[in-house]
């Protein structure tokens, strides 16, 4: 009875799934993770295929940000397989650092190089990763610096720009890499209100472009917008699965309903 | 209740305290009776401590003077800096021959040329010149201080560093008069910019190989008396011991710091126990090892000479020190960062070099100088192993016939020597700060 469940379920989630387009860019099967004794991602089980827009929800420590961590091995995962492009994630140094030049990531924190100047920032990694010839390198920035619309900014550090500017040369610096996937681990959560459209247009054009996406956000205007599919997780499971309209109208989950009424 | 603002707020004048002097007097240094009787008290003690140094080290002092009787005859009351006049070439030299001066000066002369660029606008390739500087110009300087005979190692070594010399002033030259650097120069002016990279890259190379063995036939000639290292002394000697130790020290103390965090056992355990074990052991211990039980361990006949041993110790301690520095900065570097440059793809090594440490030897300026002006002080130990350093050498001066028990004026005079060094290196760490410093911290 169960297993006829699990299995429907399962099927289900397939169909969502498989509505995007036919090729699978990211397979987690089975993903346990504990850190220390805590266990935050229980026997997680996600197909994202290309082109696909994925908004992760959930309450704080729920294992959101843990799930997306894993997916470019910020976060080692103990049990289960994750596959990225093909590729099997595992000790092999070489499979990560691979792995890592094909996923983005934008970060709640933005992490951008202090010592180095906005345009420093984003050629860094086609320069020493890529080995791009200096002066192409910078173009290629410079046409990032245009699509997030802050290419007067270039020669400034950091410290010098606002939240949102920072965060959308964070965005830039993870797209001067050319990747296939972009991870988004909450980008709005640490920016004052006014700033937070600036990042989501952004996000926004960038998914209008075919990127695959996997974002970590509260923001459910953005979610619904641009998600081909929205996860709810909480204490480390995927709760509930749907695609954004019947999510965010008919959540069927008892602690889906709950966290829809608290946050909206 | 609604409140709306209908006259705008005016900016007033800044009040006395923020701008004038006497307002800063007067909010400093006279804010209450108590502290106005601090302050004249105070000046007071100032005023008695700086005239009687006026008249003691200037307006009675003798300049000149044979013996430090005929000081005395002509003024009792005041310095007799006759003396440390006379003896400047042994403080500044040792007992180097009179002759071969000319070696140290050119020397200090070359080590200016080279790092010169490193403070000029425009220039490009800084980084290098830095490098060069640690990696090569100590060979060069090496052989013209030693002198003798040059092993092909030496050749080989000393031919480097008069093209990376040569290099280093054209680079200077043409990124300070004409902007620019010296490959793009040379690619430029044989009209080859349009040529793949790969090409480029190739004539750079055979212009560097040529150059190389130009050089390389033309110093085979060239060699230089040899001076035994017994005869090295004074500040010349201790800038050698001071120079080596700082530019050894750092990337040892990088190496140390970065193994003492390293995720592999081996190498964590091997740097922290050695870390651990020179840093709590006194300098002069390391020195006395360095000299009577070092030799022990050495098979037979293996004879290494003092100064050479003097330095490593010198290098190992402080290198010891620094990796503690370091790695305290590398701490202050938040997990973002790593995380940051790992998702744009870049491993352990480039990591470390690109991201973290630029940052984290920043934060350390103040902390790395400190361990530097150190250093420099602690040099003066060397004169406990038998070196003619700066400071034994001014002890000397009591000694010698002439000048018997010029005790005073040579330390006074050490004493502003090292405050001359120390405090100018404190202040361009200051200078460095304020320079590299790019806004917020995060």
């Amino acid at each position: 009875m169960t297993d006829t469940k699990t299995q429907d379920a399962f099927k289900a989630r397939e169909q969502l799934a498989s509505a995007a387009s036919s090729e699978v860019i990211i397979d987690l099967n089975k993903v346990n993770k504990w850190f220390g004794d805590f266990h935050v991602l229980k026997d997680i089980d996600l197909i994202v295929h290309k082109g696909e827009r994925i908004v992760i929800c959930g309450p704080s420590g729920s294992g959101k940000s843990t799930l997306i961590r894993c997916i470019n091995h910020l976060e080692e995962h103990q049990e289960g397989t994750i596959i990225v492009d093909g590729i099997t994630l595992d000790k092999n140094l070489k499979h990560i650092d691979h792995i890592r030049t094909e996923v983005g990531m934008v970060f709640q924190s933005f992490n951008l190089f202090p010592h180095l100047s906005v345009l420093e920032n984003l050629t860094l990694g086609p320069i020493w990763v890529r080995k791009m010839p200096k002066s192409e390198a910078r173009a290629n920035a410079m046409k990032y610096l245009e699509r997030v619309k802050i290419p007067e900014q270039a020669d400034k550090f950091p410290g010098q720009l606002s939240g949102g500017q920072q965060q959308r040369v964070a965005i830039a610096r993870s797209l001067c890499m050319n990747p296939k996937i972009m991870l988004f681990d909450e980008p709005t959560s640490a920016l004052d209100p006014e700033m937070i459209k600036e990042v989501l247009d952004v996000m926004v054009e960038l998914a209008d472009t075919g990127m695959t996406m996997i974002v970590v956000t509260h923001e459910m205007g953005f979610a619904k917008t641009i998600a081909d599919r929205v996860i709810f997780m909480d204490e480390g499971d995927i709760v509930e699965e749907n695609e954004p309209n019947a999510f965010f109208d008919n959540p069927r989950h008892e602690r889906t309903k709950l966290f829809l009424s608290q946050i909206l | 209740m609604a409140f709306v603002k209908t006259t705008p707020s005016m900016a007033r004048k800044a009040p006395l305290s923020e701008g004038t002097l006497l307002g800063w007097l007067r909010l400093n240094l006279f804010a209450s009776v108590f502290n106005s009787i601090l302050t004249v008290f105070v000046l007071f003690i100032i005023f008695f401590t700086v005239k009687a140094l006026w008249i003691w080290g200037i307006a009675d002092a003798v300049w000149v003077a044979d013996t430090r009787r005929e000081c005395f005859n002509i003024n009792i009351n005041g310095a007799c800096w006759a003396g440390i006049i006379a003896w400047l070439d042994g403080i500044f030299y040792g007992r180097y021959p009179r002759d071969e001066l000319w070696r140290i000066n050119l020397g200090g002369i070359m080590l200016f040329i080279w790092m010169a660029p490193l403070w000029l606008p425009r220039v490009q390739g800084k980084i290098l010149v830095g490098l060069s500087t640690v990696a090569l110009y100590p060979f060069l300087a090496g052989y013209l201080f030693a002198g003798g005979d040059k092993g092909v190692f030496m050749q080989i070594m000393v031919t480097a560093a008069i093209v990376a010399l040569a290099a280093n002033i054209a680079n200077a030259a043409i990124g300070f008069f004409i902007n620019g650097n010296l490959p793009d120069f040379i690619i430029r002016s044989i009209r080859q910019n349009e040529a793949p990279e790969a090409r480029q890259r190739n004539i750079l190379l055979a212009i560097l190989a040529a150059l190389f063995i130009a050089v390389f036939v033309w110093q085979m000639n060239w060699t230089v008396e040899v001076v035994s290292w017994t005869r090295w002394g004074g500040l010349f000697l201790t800038f050698v011991i001071a120079g080596i130790g700082i530019a050894s020290a750092l990337p040892g103390g990088i190496l140390l710091a970065l193994g003492r965090r390293s995720k592999l056992t081996v190498i964590r355990v091997l740097s922290t126990s050695f870390i651990e074990v020179f840093r709590s052991v006194p300098l002069i211990t390391v020195l006395f090892m360095a000299t009577t039980m070092f030799p022990l361990f050495m098979p037979e006949g293996f004879v290494l000479n003092k100064l050479v041993q003097v330095i490593i110790a010198v290098c190992l301690f402080n290198a010891c020190y620094l990796a503690e520095t370091v790695r305290a900065g590398l701490q202050a570097i938040p997990n973002g960062q790593y995380e940051g440059a790992h998702t744009i793809g870049l491993g352990y090594w480039k990591t470390m070099g690109l991201i973290i440490m630029p940052q984290a030897l920043k934060h350390m300026i103040p902390n790395i100088v400190g361990s530097f002006i150190g250093l420099l002080k602690d040099t003066t130990l060397v004169s406990i192993i038998g070196l003619f350093d700066v400071l034994t050498i001014l002890r000397s001066i009591s000694k010698d016939g002439p000048w018997l028990g010029l005790h005073q004026e040579a330390l006074v005079f050490g004493a502003m020597l090292f405050f001359v060094l120390c405090f100018a290196m404190s202040k361009y760490s200051r200078h460095l700060e304020a320079k590299l410093s790019t806004g917020h911290k995060n």
